[in-house]
């Protein structure tokens, strides 16, 4: 596939030059290294927002349909987004995202070893 | 409204509470009914002073629009648990994302809520080989 724009991003946290336009699907809003993204839309009122601070990656959703999603949290102002997984997403910080409920749970497991 | 006493054992205070639930529109004083199972849900709930979802199911409703207590919101549509995060001090948040807009709001959980409806929003990542079968195989390798 010919490489039709070079549109890149500087990393806001890792300082990686990203590509936007990846080989296969959409374009991407997280750094693949570190997942962290930068707030530049505004998911309330729509449009652009004036924020444009880091986000950090808080946890993972996973659709109906088996696709992953990485929740962000703005750290100025605590908006959140979304925004799919791609390809090629660090493995590590995924699953350490995923993992990370159980390795603190707020109730004993225990009891749900019975069920 | 019940507080916590041992305010030493919390590491993050919570945002200070400003709403007056006698005087909204969509807000009874003490309780409120739960948008997705029905059931009556009191206001009081141990470990939180923000309950804004359902003990049993833990479905929301889209209330608030930009700041958490605001009740600024014009979709009042019914929010899902979509997820679950851990802030850095171990405490569990519950994701919700609304059915209808899909804006996203995140809430501590409560002492009283669903164990077995948390525990099967934090497992849903590890039950579903979806993106990341290679994920998956990356872990088994470590």
């Amino acid at each position: 596939m010919p490489i039709t724009s070079i549109d890149t991003f500087l990393c806001v946290w890792c300082g990686l030059t990203v590509h936007a336009h990846p080989a296969d699907g959409p374009r991407r809003n997280h750094c693949p290294s570190c997942l962290h993204s930068r707030h530049v839309v505004d998911h309330v009122d729509g449009g652009p927002s004036e924020c444009a601070a880091r986000m950090t990656p808080i946890s993972i959703a996973v659709l109906r349909n088996g696709d992953w999603r990485v929740i962000h949290r703005c750290v100025r102002c605590d908006e959140l987004t979304s925004s799919p997984v791609a390809e090629d997403d660090n493995r590590l910080i995924l699953m350490r995202m995923a993992v990370r409920p159980l390795a603190q749970p707020p109730f004993p497991l225990e009891a749900f070893g019975e069920l | 409204m019940a507080r916590r006493k041992n305010a030493r054992v919390r590491r993050v205070a919570q945002r200070r509470k400003d709403v007056l639930h006698g005087q909204g529109r969509h807000h009874r004083s003490h309780d409120f009914r739960c948008a997705g199972c029905r059931l009556d849900v009191s206001l009081s709930a141990p470990g939180t002073a923000h309950r804004n979802h359902c003990p049993n199911c833990l479905v929301s409703l889209h209330v608030d629009r930009r700041v958490p207590g605001d009740r600024d919101a014009d979709c009042h549509g019914r929010m899902v648990a979509l997820s679950v995060s851990v802030r850095p001090d171990g405490e569990w948040m519950i994701v919700h994302e609304c059915l209808s807009c899909g804006e996203l709001s995140v809430n501590r959980i409560a002492g009283d809520d669903n164990a077995l409806a948390l525990m099967r929003l934090a497992l849903r990542p590890l039950r579903d080989p979806g993106v990341p079968g290679a994920a998956h195989e990356a872990l088994l390798t470590l």
